[in-house]
């Protein structure tokens, strides 16, 4: 804990615990800061709710609009429950876009042999640079940072060099576009797994060890490392599950659009990163929360649905996106110094 | 008599639902070192923030020189030479002493920095107190505690101070730096500074204490007594009773080897390191901060690789490096910082404790009732308060939080226990409550490691003590003989011999007997 020295030799001490705390003061009878924040947010999604319900009743408060809501959510939310799990290392993948671009050319070179092969490719190819980048992360000793940022460079380059910088179509494999169009009893495909893929998060997150050990190393490396969790394999395993979740993402997102192209989910780093912070996870690591993520995807996506249907150019629709993000941040400073 | 620089009056100070002071009286003189003891969340803390103006009292007055002074304005205080030192380290490492000293207040000429006047004052001021071998060019980070320490006081002092309040100044400090710094508080209070002295070291209020006042509950039981009232007297204004034995009876070991330490060597910290622990002993590692006590238990436990040597928990040798590897084989580490090493302090205490060992509840998924339980269970047994596995490490008090990291190990049934620096910053009801669990974890078989800097404790109740010098152990010392003199002895570097008896024998004349090489 750091004190400013000038507060120090004045005696304005930062210290909130210690002797001068009293018992029975603080955050004691309050739901935890996570907790609160899940609140908010389902406030939020309501507040969303009645207003395009209120300002565009015809159109938005529709069984066909909430599946076109869900089914843009699903990429997105895809990548930000990976990402939930790199930032509660106290982690940060920026390359999620830019992989699943590379993840989608990749399985689109291989498409003509079966949607399975596709598939396998998509998240081969995901986990692959996933490997890299937890590799130089927690093995390399690269800042995550940097080391994602160069494979955000690195992915699109592949994305554009395999696929010949032009898109490749994927209107000949039903088998793929069955991710994009098909129903499992009534839910679209991609919903259903994007609700899997919360759900399992969730677990991982909550019920097992891994996630324990996860939580730990972002919220204090030291100590978990002193109590036996194995450090780096976990920092390294949170970049392989971003990786591979960025491959499912290519898999939902090349079904959607019948193609898969090497400009793809430009920007998509931005949204995961965005739904994660403004869900409550800790960008600091130590704290996070699946629900929190699922709330923040909807948010997003319940917002830009409105925005849309009310006509708000997307260059717009960027700024207020940015706008939210910062805010979020803003609100969830540490409360302590 | 003199006037007292500073008198306290009915002081109360309420929190929503608590009352954290609650009728404080006490006044200290021009010269004169006052101590304040009392067990953690006694108010000790919340009084000096009265008087240092950062929290506002609900009640009562303070008084400087007899005149009333207005609350709750730390920039007054300051103005009325009120000066606070904390216990951590606050300085900016990064910083020249300089810098340091003058920061937040920086001489200026024509708007641009003084800094040859700066300069020129850090000397002055540092020959005030005796500590010319700092340089006002050095930087923080280079200097060791005790030195940081002096800079810190320094920066106190050059600004006008007449009453300097130090929180727990030694607890980041060993024997022949908390010397120094004595030295130094002695030098201030020759020139008529009042300190108020806080610390949880009863021994210190012998050596450099005029008067003590005693802190229960926000209330003052004892006010003003001399400082040469005898340390049981003290405990008991503390608890309010009497109590029993500081140290809990020494055990005799003598059990079978638990754990070996073969030539482990750890450089530079680490030369060589050679011995064992039996089931059922407490064995205890002095010397001084820096000898490389808390670098050996890391090497042992695999936080930190070896160089060479090796490590053999029942016979068995672990792997260097590897952590979970000597969890597995019953090893466990409580280390020195509980806070930024041992705990996760937004965490609950139930994960704090289960989090080396969360596995054994996992059937696919963890079963969260079970592990609950199993971890109250633990606490319970340690007495922790609150044993509510609910609630947030944060919120525990040092003691506290140093039973949720043996609760840890215990939980997981270790072999051996490592501890760094156990009793650090804790209260001393608390020291006894700890010494008496970790008598009785050995009583039960396990092998017991203590590192410590406090000569008391090690005496007081390890069954052999081995003494570590400059990265190497240079002395076994048997428990049931062992004295503080003689342990300092072998602690000091043969050049410091004529200190080790000075900071001893706690005279120290002067405030050359703590000088220190910087």
């Amino acid at each position: 804990m750091s004190t400013s020295p000038t507060e120090q030799v004045s005696g304005v001490s930062g210290r909130v615990d210690g002797n001068g705390r009293p018992p029975g003061v603080g955050r004691l009878a309050l739901p935890s800061r996570v907790k609160l924040q899940e609140y908010a947010l389902v406030g939020v999604v309501l507040a969303l709710v009645v207003i395009g319900a209120i300002l565009k009743p015809d159109t938005f408060p529709t069984a066909d609009n909430l599946r076109a809501i869900l089914t843009q959510a699903s990429v997105v939310g895809v990548l930000a429950i990976g990402m939930t799990f790199v930032i509660a290392t106290a982690g940060i993948d920026l390359s999620v876009g830019s992989v699943v671009a590379a993840a989608g050319v990749a399985g689109g070179l291989v498409v003509d042999s079966g949607a399975v092969a596709f598939v396998a490719a998509a998240l081969g190819f995901g986990l692959g640079l996933g490997l890299v980048n937890g590799a130089a992360i927690a093995y390399g000793k690269v800042v995550p940072f940097v080391a994602t940022l160069a494979m955000l460079a690195i992915a699109r380059g592949l994305a554009l060099l395999m696929s010949d910088k032009s898109p490749i179509s994927l209107l000949g494999s039903d088998g793929v576009r069955w991710f994009g169009t098909g129903e499992i009893v009534g839910v679209p495909v991609s919903i259903v797994i994007f609700a899997g893929i919360a759900i399992g998060g969730w677990i991982l997150l909550n019920r097992a060890r891994y996630g324990r050990h996860v939580v730990a190393v972002g919220g204090n490396r030291e100590a978990a490392r002193i109590a036996g969790v194995p450090v780096r394999r976990v920092v390294f395993s949170v970049y392989c599950l971003s990786g591979l979740l960025a491959g499912l993402a290519a898999v939902l997102l090349s079904g959607r659009l019948a193609s898969a192209s090497p400009v793809a989910g430009e920007l998509l780093e931005l949204d995961a990163i965005g739904a994660v912070v403004i869900g409550g996870t800790s960008l600091a690591g130590g704290r996070a929360t699946i629900v929190g993520t699922f709330l923040g995807v909807m948010v997003f996506a319940i917002m830009f649905n409105l925005l849309t249907q009310l006509n708000l150019a997307t260059e717009w629709q960027q700024i207020v996106k940015g706008a939210i993000i910062l805010g979020a941040v803003l609100i969830q400073r540490p409360e302590r110094i | 008599m003199t006037n007292p620089i500073l008198e306290v009056r009915g002081l109360v100070k309420e929190y929503p639902g608590v009352r954290a002071l609650a009728g404080v009286d006490f006044a200290v003189r021009p010269g004169e070192v006052h101590c304040l003891v009392g067990p953690n969340g006694a108010g000790t803390s919340t009084l000096i923030k009265c008087v240092s103006g950062a929290v506002e009292p609900t009640e009562g007055q303070i008084l400087m020189d007899g005149q009333p002074v207005a609350t709750g304005d730390p920039s007054r205080a300051l103005e009325n030479g009120v000066a606070t030192i904390y216990q951590e380290r606050d300085l900016v490492e990064d910083l020249t002493v300089a810098q340091s000293i003058f920061l937040g207040h920086e001489l200026r000429r024509w708007g641009l920095l003084d800094r040859g006047r700066m300069r020129r004052e850090t000397v002055e001021i540092l020959r005030r107190l005796n500590h010319e071998a700092i340089s006002p060019r050095m930087h923080v980070r280079d200097l060791r505690p005790a030195g940081q320490q002096v800079v810190s006081i320094a920066r106190a002092l050059s600004r006008h101070v007449r009453l300097l309040i130090m929180d727990e100044p030694s607890a980041i400090l060993d024997d022949s730096e908390i010397e120094t710094m004595f030295g130094v508080v002695r030098r201030l209070t020759a020139e008529g500074v009042g300190v108020i002295y806080i610390s949880h070291r009863l021994d210190e209020i012998r050596r450099l204490g005029d008067r003590v006042t005693v802190l229960t509950d926000g209330r003052t039981v004892a006010s003003g007594l001399p400082a040469t009232t005898p340390a049981d007297q003290l405990v008991e204004h503390m608890v309010g009773r009497k109590v029993g034995q500081l140290y809990p009876e020494r055990l005799r070991g003598g059990g079978k080897v638990v754990l070996e330490v073969r030539g482990v060597r750890r450089l530079p910290d680490v030369k060589h390191a050679s011995f064992e622990v039996r089931a059922g002993e407490v064995l205890g590692i002095g010397g001084l901060v820096g000898a490389g006590r808390s670098e050996l238990l890391r090497a042992i436990y695999g936080v930190d690789g070896r160089d060479a040597g090796e490590v053999l928990v029942d016979g068995r040798p672990l792997p260097p490096g590897r952590p979970d590897r000597s969890i597995a084989a019953g090893l466990g580490l409580a280390p020195e910082d509980r806070k930024s090493q041992a705990l996760l302090l937004d965490w609950n205490l139930i994960k704090n404790v289960t989090l080396a060992d969360v596995g054994r509840f996992q059937r696919g998924l963890i079963r969260t009732r079970a592990e609950r339980a199993a971890a109250e269970e633990q606490l319970r047994a340690l007495h922790t308060v609150p044993d509510d596995g609910s609630r947030m490490a944060r919120e525990l008090s040092g003691g506290n939080q140093q039973k949720v990291v043996l609760a840890r190990w215990l939980l997981h049934q270790c072999r051996v226990l490592l501890l760094d620096e156990p009793t650090r910053g804790v209260d001393v009801a608390t020291k006894a409550q700890l010494y008496r669990l970790i008598a009785d974890l050995a009583a039960r078989g396990l092998g017991v490691v203590m590192v410590s800097s406090e000569l008391d404790e090690l005496c007081g109740f390890c069954t052999r003590i081995l003494v570590m010098r400059e990265g190497e152990l240079v002395a076994e010392v048997d428990g049931a003989e062992a004295t503080e003199l003689e342990l300092l002895r072998h602690a000091m570097p043969d050049k410091q011999e004529m200190l080790a008896s000075t900071a001893v024998s706690a005279i120290a004349e002067g405030p050359n007997a703590g000088q220190e090489e910087t």
